[in-house]
């Protein structure tokens, strides 16, 4: 164990805070879990906004818009807990600069990128050395840019991205065992909120891009308890994990919509089982990569108002 | 340094010049024949040899040499574990709100009792690449739910390592790779890891019910983790194929509007796009779903680009110029010049991720093939 | 009553894995098991089980050819890594090294180093990589033996073949030894649990000249002591012992390896 033996550490594998009989009937009811009140092809609100870093070249703040459950819980409070989280994160670029003189050449502008959720962002603490899904989540924002950067305009240059998620979509609603459904699908609402952050970032940098690169998420549902048959697996557009009883399938893409292209793709769990209207005769996969895809064509919109408000403000200083 | 930033792209980029990067690209992006270096077909994969049960201090082992030498050994060890039950369902057993997602911990399994580590010669165990091969792997295999309801594999793999409400297997996947990745290493890791998971077994258990779990001595009556068909149902493909196995993953690329699976190294510097197309069985229908699908980032988009002829200082008044007239790459839609090299931009259409995804599954197709060709395997 | 060398092996003179005092545990080795690198060797004794690849000599790295002696001659570098596998309870290492593995590169490296004619390639650099598969002790002694084939078979020269083992005592050995009444037996080749109770110490040696069949008495002199590595407690008066049938446990594993080497697998 890595035990830091100049401190008294508190007891491994933490301690469980005393449960009152009072805070679980009104805490944990079935009735209190969040319920998603959009349509299933409707987003929900983003704002974003560039520039409010005046140190960095190039800045950009995202958020999304509190899901309705938790507008609700916080008119008509039941519980300390908030239902949901909605995603805060702020994005900086720093460059082009020119590489280290130790870095061998490149003939290319070198992105580096850095995802680090903040302490707070999550339900549970996050340490400060960047753990295994931050180093990932990196890596994919890594490839969504990449694609859409024109790179061989900076030789010998890089550029640093750095990323600090505020707050973090929650993985499944904090009621549920934490093992209900486990797989990390925060994760990919976060990236997706990255991509389109980073882009508006890039684009207040004024680093030339093929396309503003925007980031959707759609996923495959079902709503009904699953012992149930009437529980039938639905496609939905930015859903918020903790909205859902149990998502089968989600995926991300990074969209440029001029090109038609896709960046990055990141699709996960068994989309199989999707219900689809009748005559679509299109795979469950197919499906839900074109309704990420809708979804990144709406975060487009944004991005592009963003970055013309960024591009107003340069011509205003000048 | 460099060498640390380039790696958490796709690969290292191979040291190739412009003009052999254009004529790769070139043969490989004809239509409907593409010629690879090594004169394959473009479904065809690379010659290996591998073997199981290598290692006797493990639940689980083995070992994959391709033809251009490059190995991985992966051990699976298996802990027992005691399951931290979660607040809530504790609660439900108490007071009796259950009923949805009853004792789910204790059902389902947790993901995170499937650790997975890689070790790369040259890469620190936290550097991109290895953390993002291990997570992509990690997550085709516990996220593979089996649905049948009769076998043990109810739950996948993580239900498989419940042993009761209380107790629980940790399975530990190292993955080692014995030289310097000459490819991108995955469809090499990922084949091993299958059949280090095959030839997995853990003792049989003698304690029943919630009692802590204890085991039978005898190595020899010790249960596969992925159940095998019995010698008197087996024998019959439509028997053995109606058994859970776990995910593969390939690595699938495409050049031009050729697909092409398990690049070698030169191959994969002029792709246009790379996937990992992670597959498995499905238990019920016995043919193939998808389990997950990552874009891997090309490193053809690092490379350096040719000079036309015509912008060549050197070669100023010294060529026509109409020698070299730019066209429309149609599977890019960029305007190239034939012969000279552009590092690639962009990213993929999703009629292209469609149809890569569907030859991977289609009936016959690589998935199968690979998949058989792994059963093939003796695992003794 | 536990099963320990020091209760059992004077009742039976046989120790826990049921060998005499001076037999080694079975040596299996291979060389040229992976073609992608210049030479690699698989070395198993026992059950501790070693791959080992060499790279090299290959022009060095920017900044260590100009670093100290890096002209003169080739510079050494061994990277060994304890798959998390290979012992019986799988153990996490933080940040990919610990202390057993690179105290066993350190040793490796300096070994090699003075043991090669590095003087033939100035500016280059001679990588090893070693991997434990499985660790059942002499971990040291074995990696040094999977080196010396691995670069065996990456034809880089040296003047004999390095070869490795362990010798310990069959009790702790802390009194001055009575020659009149000797109990202990000094035991070669040690597995883990031995390893780990009893006094051990790994001599590696090596001779100018391959050794003959038949001229064994006249190599005699040209034995060196190029490794030894001890860190537990004993008194002094074993020390002769422990040593002599140790050198003679390199001295038949030289034997086998060059079996191996040749191509005839007496192993």
């Amino acid at each position: 164990m890595m035990a830091d033996r100049r401190r008294i550490n508190g007891p491994p594998g933490g301690t469980r805070p005393a449960v009152f009989a009072s805070n679980l009937q009104s805490g944990t009811s079935a009735t209190d879990r969040a319920q998603r009140q959009r349509q299933p092809s409707e987003l929900r609100k983003i704002f974003l906004k560039t520039g409010l870093i005046p140190t960095a070249s190039g800045s950009s703040y995202l958020e999304f818009e509190p899901s309705a459950s938790l507008a609700a819980a916080r008119a008509n409070p039941k519980s300390l807990i908030p239902p949901s989280s909605a995603l805060k994160l702020a994005c900086t670029v720093h460059g082009p600069k020119p590489l280290p003189r130790s870095a061998a050449f490149s003939p290319n502008l070198v992105l580096t990128t850095h995802v680090k959720y903040a302490p707070f962002a999550a339900r549970q603490r996050k340490g400060h050395i960047r753990d295994s899904s931050e180093r990932d989540l990196g890596v994919h924002l890594e490839t969504a840019l990449r694609g859409a950067i024109i790179a061989e305009r900076w030789p010998k240059s890089g550029l640093d991205i750095t990323i600090t998620i505020l707050e973090a979509e929650d993985d499944r609603w904090w009621g549920s065992a934490p093992d209900s459904h486990d797989a990390s699908w925060g994760m990919m609402n976060v990236l997706a909120g990255c991509i389109t952050a980073a882009s508006a970032a890039i684009a207040d940098a004024h680093i030339d891009c093929l396309d503003l690169v925007a980031g959707g998420v759609a996923a495959i549902v079902s709503d009904e308890p699953s012992g149930t048959s009437t529980g039938v697996p639905k496609l939905m557009l930015d859903t918020d994990p903790a909205e859902h009883r149990s998502i089968l399938s989600a995926c991300v893409v990074a969209y440029m919509p001029a090109r038609d292209e896709i960046t990055e793709l990141w699709l996960k769990g068994d989309s199989s089982k999707a219900s689809l209207e009748d005559g679509d005769t299109r795979t469950g996969h197919e499906a839900l990569i074109d309704g990420a895809v809708d979804a990144a064509r709406g975060a487009h919109t944004v991005l592009a108002e963003a970055v013309r408000e960024s591009l107003l403000r340069t011509v205003g200083q000048a | 340094m460099s060498n640390q930033r380039q790696a958490s792209s796709a690969s290292q980029v191979p040291h190739l010049s412009p003009a052999e990067l254009s004529y790769l690209y070139t043969s490989l992006s004809l239509p409907k024949t593409p010629i690879r270096p090594d004169g394959r077909s473009p479904t065809q994969f690379r010659p290996l040899t591998a073997e199981t049960n290598i290692l006797p201090g493990t639940n689980g082992s083995a070992r994959i040499g391709f033809a251009d030498g490059t190995q991985a050994i992966v051990g699976v060890k298996a802990e027992v574990e005691k399951t931290i039950l979660s607040n809530e369902t504790l609660a439900r057993n108490d007071g009796g709100v259950g009923g949805e997602q009853e004792g789910s911990a204790a059902v389902g399994g947790h993901g995170s009792w499937v650790q997975m580590s890689i070790e790369i010669p040259g890469f620190r165990d936290d550097d991109a690449l290895p953390v993002f091969l291990s997570e992509m792997m990690r997550e085709s295999l516990v996220g593979a739910v089996g649905t049948d309801e009769t076998s043990d594999m109810t739950g996948g793999l993580k239900g498989r390592l419940v042993i009761n409400k209380r107790w629980h297997w940790r399975l530990y996947i190292d993955v080692l790779l014995l030289s310097q990745p000459l490819a991108y290493p995955l469809p090499l890791l990922s084949l091993t890891t299958h059949l280090a998971l095959l030839s997995t077994k853990l003792p049989k258990l003698k304690s029943q019910g919630e009692e802590d779990p204890f085991f039978d001595d005898d190595w020899a009556v010790a249960e596969y983790l992925y159940p095998r068909p019995s010698l008197s149902s087996g024998a019959k493909s439509s028997a053995r194929s109606s058994f859970v196995r776990p995910p593969v993953t390939l690595l699938v690329i495409s050049v031009g509007e050729n697909i092409i699976f398990d690049p070698n190294r030169e191959e994969i510097a002029v792709a246009d796009a790379v996937l990992a197309i992670s597959i498995t069985r499905d238990s019920e229908a016995g043919n193939l779903k998808l389990l997950s699908i990552r874009t891997v980032d090309p490193p053809s988009r690092l490379t350096q680009p040719g000079v036309p002829n015509s912008e060549n200082v050197s070669m100023l008044g010294a060529v026509a110029p109409t020698e070299d007239v730019a066209v429309l790459n149609p599977a890019t839609g960029e305007e190239e010049v034939p012969g000279v090299w552009r590092p690639r931009r962009g990213g993929v259409k999703r009629s292209v991720i469609a149809e890569m995804v569907k030859t991977a599954l289609k009936k016959g197709g690589v998935g199968e093939e690979v998949l058989e060709g792994l059963e093939g395997v003796e695992v003794s | 009553m536990p099963l320990d060398t020091s209760t059992t092996y004077p009742l039976t003179k046989l120790r826990l894995d049921g060998r005499r005092w001076n037999e080694l545990r079975l040596i299996q080795a291979q060389i040229s098991t992976n073609p992608a690198s210049s030479g690699s060797s698989y070395l198993s004794m026992g059950n501790t089980a070693i791959m080992c690849s060499v790279h090299g000599p290959a022009e060095g790295r920017r900044g260590e050819a100009s670093g100290s002696g890096g002209s003169a001659g080739a510079i050494v570098e061994v990277d060994v890594n304890v798959a998390g596998f290979s012992g019986v309870d799988r153990k996490r290492r933080a940040g990919g090294s610990d202390k057993q593995s690179s105290r066993i590169a350190t040793t490796l490296r300096s070994a090699f180093q003075s043991h090669l004619h590095t003087y033939l390639y100035p500016h280059s650099t001679i990588s090893i990589h070693v991997s434990v598969l499985s660790a059942d002790g002499s971990l040291l002694a074995a990696a040094i033996n999977a080196c010396t084939l691995a670069l065996v078979d990456a034809g880089i020269p040296m003047p004999g073949l390095l070869t490795s083992c362990t010798a310990g005592m069959s009790g702790s050995a802390s009194t001055p030894r009575d020659p009149r009444n000797d109990e202990l037996d000094p035991l070669l080749d040690l597995s883990l649990p031995e390893e780990q109770e009893l006094p051990v110490l790994t001599v590696g040696t090596t001779t100018s000249v391959p050794v003959g069949e038949n001229n064994m008495d006249e190599e005699e002199g040209d034995m060196k002591v190029a490794v030894l590595t001890m860190d537990s407690k004993l008194h002094y008066s074993y020390m002769e012992t422990m040593l002599a049938v140790g050198i003679d446990g390199c001295n038949q594993i030289r034997e086998l390896l060059e079996g191996v080497i040749k191509g005839s697998s007496r192993a």
